[in-house]
């Protein structure tokens, strides 16, 4: 057997595991916090029937990564995903990077105004977790970047930008 | 006649000409980097429309979808790899074409196939869309319900490769929309007393985060690996095709335009499904079917005039009945729910001038994506070459720009943070994001729908059988779902067969 339907019933098993367990535990939360209304199908029904169904789905998924059921004949991925080769631990920490950035973006562009912040987290991003190293470019494309969104969306499209609430530079 | 010059010089004004035109720009250039879908593009687009008055939005969002639509041929015809899964089958004869030195004439091919494809699927989409919408406007609660469980089992044509995968998905769309405060009763649900949760999930915060996240993550992972590399394009121009080969393929075009047409209004189809069956149907109706594969012009007018009339064919149950067929056109229904419109048979009673807006910013589109290739080509060759990498850092600051612009909240961008983070983990696992935004579209109007047919008959479940369309759109959707079952067991057992005989055949000789 190769280790393709190995790694396939693998993944099965995991979703269906952590599905099943997310499903069970929103039913008994919807079941416990949300009232049922006045008639049969309040608010509390489709939120409820949907957990359930999310729990039967999972169960089934579970049982074939357990089982072992191959993948139908047709399932053949031919466009392997990005980097399938990449070790776990790399692909974590890049998830981590990127989400991570996002998250502290969205506070540093409250924190010190649109400007600033995405010259800076384009900086970081290109340095730290890309690795980029020409100054040139770094340089060009932290400033780039930001004066150009903040000319295409605060100016032309007239967004709401950002000022800071420790520094405001505009 | 008064409604059609009224949107006329809504829709041809100064700033709805230049929305529509760099919609398409972004459309294009997003459409033509291979791994950049021109989804990722409308996602990013939607919330930066908020700004905007509503035809300049609508010119925005349109000119991204078609221009997003069109752009996939260029690195389809140049490099041999396709920009969207639907200039897949351009790469069939268009690389072929390059290398025989036709680079030019096969994009400026292309280009024309493309706009006629999409303007005949226009002409149809005008003629259909009205009477479609006329007859949904005797649907009451119940058939309306029919009708959007029968959209949402087209999630069994979005679901990939696993049927079970596919309805996780979107029993998982379905989910998430029922946070926050219930509508009818005014309940909190799964909000745990918090105040930011109230309101729910963000539709456009949930969709940055399920289309541009996991690119840009993607990226940097391919960055890691020494992934896909751009090879060296040579400078090339868009060359119009000749009168006469336009009309020695124009039977061609329009038996294509038209096949387009028909398999975009089927939801859960799409550009990919169109421009194959058009690529078979160019083989087989050829004099020269030998020499496809090889570099024949009729190989990439085929599907690009079929994915492009796609375009038009998706567009009618998404205006007449609001059931968006694929990712982009459901990104295009949130953006348009923003501006007010609701996609729907009131739409036609209440917006009559938006729809013709609709109409005349489609047509402005594709006059634009005309323009936009055969005098940009040569920067779209430069924009090649820039490593997907670095775009992704552009891309990060869109995400997190654009999901704060919703709500100016932090919060926002947090979500699409940790939902990004989440939306990569299912797509490692192999469920597929597609039928999560079918979910989170058609979710709350789902409920809402049910509930109310359920308190108009006093609680009797029969008035979904009672009613002849309702029936009918539940028994499509029960056969849909039935089929795939079938298909998907059928598959599971063949497979499990041919894995028997194989094991049996390597134990006799331990």
């Amino acid at each position: 057997m190769s280790a393709e339907p190995d790694q396939s019933r693998r993944l099965d098993l995991i979703a269906g595991g952590i599905l099943l367990l997310f499903a069970l535990a929103w039913t008994a939360t919807v079941w416990r916090t949300v009232p049922p209304g006045f008639d049969g199908i309040g608010p509390r029904a489709f939120p409820f029937w949907l957990g359930v169904a999310l729990a039967v789905l999972s169960a089934v998924l579970f049982g074939r990564g357990l089982r072992g059921s191959p993948p139908p004949a047709d399932a053949e991925d031919d466009d392997p995903p990005a980097g399938a080769t990449v070790s776990t631990g790399l692909r974590l920490g890049l998830v981590a990077a990127v989400c991570g950035i996002i998250a502290v973006y969205g506070v540093l562009m409250q924190k010190i105004g649109f400007l600033p912040a995405t010259a800076l987290t384009v900086a970081a991003t290109l340095v730290v977790v890309l690795g980029e190293r020409r100054p040139l470019i770094v340089a060009g494309m932290a400033l780039g970047i930001a004066v150009g969104a903040w000319l295409a969306f605060g100016q032309v499209l007239g967004a709401y930008m950002p000022r800071g609430t420790w520094i405001s530079l505009f | 006649m008064d409604l059609l010059l009224t949107a006329a010089q809504v829709a041809l004004a100064p700033a709805a000409l230049l929305a529509v035109l760099a919609g398409t720009l972004l459309g294009v250039i997003f459409g033509a980097i291979p791994g950049l879908t021109f989804t990722v593009a409308m996602a990013l687009v939607v919330p930066m429309s908020f700004s905007l008055e509503t035809a300049p939005a609508i010119g925005l969002l349109l000119g991204t979808y078609i221009g997003g639509m069109t752009g996939g041929s260029v690195p389809a015809i140049l490099l041999g790899i396709p920009g969207t899964p639907s200039a897949a089958a351009t790469v069939l004869d268009g690389y072929p074409l390059t290398r025989r030195g036709k680079a030019s004439l096969a994009l400026g091919t292309a280009v024309v196939a493309s706009a006629f494809g999409g303007i005949v699927s226009l002409i149809v989409m005008v003629v259909s869309v009205d009477m479609v919408a006329k007859l949904a406007l005797r649907f009451g609660p119940a058939e309306t319900f029919g009708l959007l469980v029968f959209g949402l089992s087209t999630i069994c044509g979005l679901a990939q490769k696993s049927l079970v995968k596919g309805l996780i998905a979107g029993v998982l769309g379905l989910m998430v929309m029922t946070i926050g405060i219930d509508e009818m009763e005014g309940v909190q649900r799964l909000t745990f007393g918090t105040v930011v949760m109230q309101q729910g999930i963000s539709l456009l915060v949930a969709m940055i985060a399920l289309f541009a996240v996991p690119h840009v993550i993607d990226a940097f992972v391919d960055h890691y690996t020494g992934g896909r590399r751009i090879e060296a394009v040579a400078d090339v121009r868009a060359e119009l095709p000749t009168i006469r080969d336009i009309l020695r393929d124009f039977w061609l075009m329009l038996r294509c335009a038209l096949l387009g047409t028909g398999i975009g209004a089927i939801p859960g189809t799409g550009g990919p499904i169109a421009a194959f069956l058009a690529y078979a149907h160019a083989q087989k109706s050829s004099k020269r079917p030998e020499r496809f594969g090889k570099g024949e012009m009729a190989g990439v007018v085929a599907p690009e005039t079929a994915n492009n009339a796609v375009t038009g064919g998706a567009m009618i149950p998404l205006l007449s009945l609001g059931i968006p067929g694929d990712p982009a056109t459901a990104i295009l229904l949130s953006g348009l729910l923003i501006h007010g419109l609701i996609p729907g048979p009131m739409l036609f009673i209440q917006n009559p001038g938006e729809i013709y807006q609709i109409y005349l910013a489609i047509i402005v589109a594709y006059v634009s994506v005309v323009a936009i290739q055969l005098l940009g080509i040569r920067f779209f060759v430069q924009v090649l070459r820039v490593p997907a990498h670095l775009l992704a850092v552009g891309i990060i600051i869109m995400c997190a720009y654009g999901a704060f612009a919703i709500r100016n909240s932090v919060f926002d961008v947090i979500s699409v943070a940790v939902l990004g983070a989440m939306a990569y983990g299912l797509m490692r696992v192999g469920i597929p994001l597609t039928p999560i935004i079918l979910g989170l579209v058609l979710g709350p109007a789902i409920e809402r729908e049910f509930r109310t047919a359920m308190i108009l008959s006093e609680g009797d479940p029969s008035v979904f059988v009672g009613s002849l369309p309702a029936a009918v759109f539940l028994g499509l959707a029960v056969l849909i779902v039935g089929t795939q079952v079938v298909r998907a067991t059928r598959a599971t057992l063949s497979a499990r067969r041919t894995e028997d005989k194989a094991s049996a055949s390597v134990t006799p000789s331990e």
